[in-house]
């Protein structure tokens, strides 16, 4: 299909600017539509549900139990070797319980291929969470620890 | 008394219309460019080494980081080609699914270009419009699979996961939406006299000489060869679809401008029939956990919005592949610009980087 001719503007059109005209309606149509601009941190949009922030850990919603049976499924299949799992048997009931369980923030590349293999079937242990301001003024503070896994990054609310 | 000399000029690596770190190194005589030549590899991440060292899942996140305007693309060959090696039947739900994810990023992907190639023009509205509409694209990928640049969608076998509810509607939204919005960003260029007389004639090629050079994509159908991978070697559910593959006569920047917005209107044609003909089922073939494709090699193509992307993939029977080769179009595109810009004034050659589309991440692999 070949594109069509280049469009010869008529002489009544060139010297009455049509072309020009033509452009500036369209900015202001423009100015009488919403604005598109959000002021962030005042403002934030609304994330899809399957938003995938940093992985984070979750106990079991009803029983409050670990969920993670520290098989090491999700350390294997990540590509940055950012996690890190030291597994210990469980205080209660049949199983492993992960002793040690770190996720190096500051390489993970936020793919979610860790959630894949988990096999903690229907609710996976390791999820993609929504949290995504993580900025820090050390480095330590991106190896996050089992504790921070589950609680989560603190929240900061700015006002307007 | 009067004499001109001629004279080294440095454009880049970090000039701002080099669309990432391009170096170009400029003869120039006055204000014409006598000779040029393009310095790359400011951006060299070493993926193609990287990728022997990691298993054949773990690849796709890096080729999204390959063309990161066009992250589902690559995805999408790269898949394709260990599927190859597999031997592996997708289901037709993921072809489908696939084959409209593939085409948005087409779409979001142009718009990126139509809105940079606009700024570094001049024009400074057309940018602004054109990523509010790619932010829409972005949503629905978004929703689809979390994340908005770099999406890591594609598995081996399928998709990650199914379409969300509501998904196949606000993709028909966009579509309804979207050729009144073409119509805005036409208005402001295709016959703005501005744009005419900074695009027509700048940058021309001839079909013999994008041959020679192995130009792929708009680059060579601009100058009025018919090649389309989708045509020619259709992947995915392409052969189902009804769509024109735009060729152009003058291989000018103007044609390729006219080309890229058609092919946006034929991506949206692709996109409502796969949506009406959306058939149920399964989005994932089985696979074996573990993933060791059998001795052997194996090519394959998609076309991106760039061009041809081309993944080579040698496996030794384990789990990570013996040799991994990307052929980026960015990379091959990108040798015909001393041609382009020859005898051109220093302001054209803005212009024609902007035609080439050039995505760095995509040439220093
Ligand atoms: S999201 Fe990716 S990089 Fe991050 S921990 Fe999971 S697998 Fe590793
Ligand atoms: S999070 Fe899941 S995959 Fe990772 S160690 Fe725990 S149970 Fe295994």
């Amino acid at each position: 299909m070949h594109i069509e001719k280049r469009k010869k503007l008529s002489f009544l059109k060139r010297i009455f600017l049509i072309e020009l005209f033509k452009g500036l309606m369209v900015t202001l149509k423009n100015q009488f539509r919403p604005h598109t601009t959000v002021e962030y941190p005042k403002e934030r949009l609304v994330l899809k549900e399957r938003f995938r922030g940093v992985p984070r850990l979750r106990m079991h919603p009803e029983t409050a139990e670990e969920l993670c049976v520290a098989c090491g499924n999700c350390a294997e299949a990540c590509p940055d070797n950012c996690i890190t799992v030291v597994a210990e048997t469980r205080a209660s009931g049949k199983g492993k319980q992960p002793k040690i369980f770190i996720i190096d923030y500051e390489r993970c590349c936020l793919c979610g291929l860790c959630v894949d293999p988990c096999p903690t079937k229907p609710i996976s242990a390791i999820y993609m969470s929504h949290d995504y301001e993580l900025a820090s003024y050390t480095r330590e503070k991106f190896i996050t620890e089992k504790d921070r896994l589950y609680s989560g990054h603190e929240k900061r609310e700015y006002k307007k | 008394m009067f004499r001109t000399t001629e004279m080294v000029i440095n454009m880049g690596p970090q000039h701002p219309s080099t669309h990432g770190v391009l170096r170009l190194l400029l003869r120039l005589d006055g204000e014409t460019v006598v000779d040029s030549k393009p310095v790359i590899g400011y951006l060299h991440r070493g993926i193609e080494k990287l990728s022997e060292s990691k298993t054949y899942v773990q690849i796709t996140p890096l080729t999204d980081r390959l063309d990161y305007v066009a992250s589902f693309s690559e995805n999408l060959g790269y898949i394709g080609a260990v599927e190859k090696l597999l031997g592996i039947e997708v289901p037709p739900r993921a072809n489908y699914i696939r084959v409209i994810l593939a085409e948005l990023q087409r779409i979001a992907s142009h718009l990126v270009w139509l809105a940079t190639h606009a700024l570094d023009i001049g024009a400074m509205s057309v940018f602004l419009y054109c990523f509010r509409e790619r932010e829409e694209i972005l949503d629905l990928f978004e929703s689809f699979c979390g994340a908005r640049l770099t999406y890591n969608a594609v598995r081996i076998g399928g998709l990650y996961q199914d379409l969300p509810e509501g998904w196949v509607e606000e993709c028909r939204k966009f579509c309804e939406l979207f050729p009144s919005r073409m119509k805005e960003y036409e208005d402001l260029l295709t016959i703005n006299r501005i744009w005419l007389q900074r695009t027509i004639g700048i940058g021309v090629i001839s079909a013999e000489d994008a041959i020679n050079m192995g130009l792929s994509g708009p680059m060579l159908r601009g100058s009025g060869v018919k090649w389309d991978i989708r045509k020619a070697y259709p992947y995915a559910t392409y052969r189902d679809f009804d769509f024109d593959v735009p060729i152009g006569k003058n291989g000018d920047t103007y044609d390729r401008y006219l080309i890229r917005l058609e092919e946006m209107r034929q991506s949206r044609r692709i996109i409502l029939q796969a949506l009406d003909h959306l058939p149920d089922g399964e989005i994932r073939a089985k696979v074996p956990r573990r993933i060791k494709p059998p001795k052997g090699e194996a090519y394959h193509s998609v076309e991106g919005p760039r061009g041809e992307m081309g993944f080579y993939l040698i496996s030794d029977g384990s789990e990570k592949p013996y040799r991994v080769r990307f052929r980026s179009p960015n990379f091959v595109n990108l040798q015909s610009l001393p041609r382009l810009v020859e005898g051109h004034l220093v302001a054209d050659i803005v212009a024609i980087i902007g035609t080439l589309d050039v995505v760095l991440g995509c040439v220093d692999r």
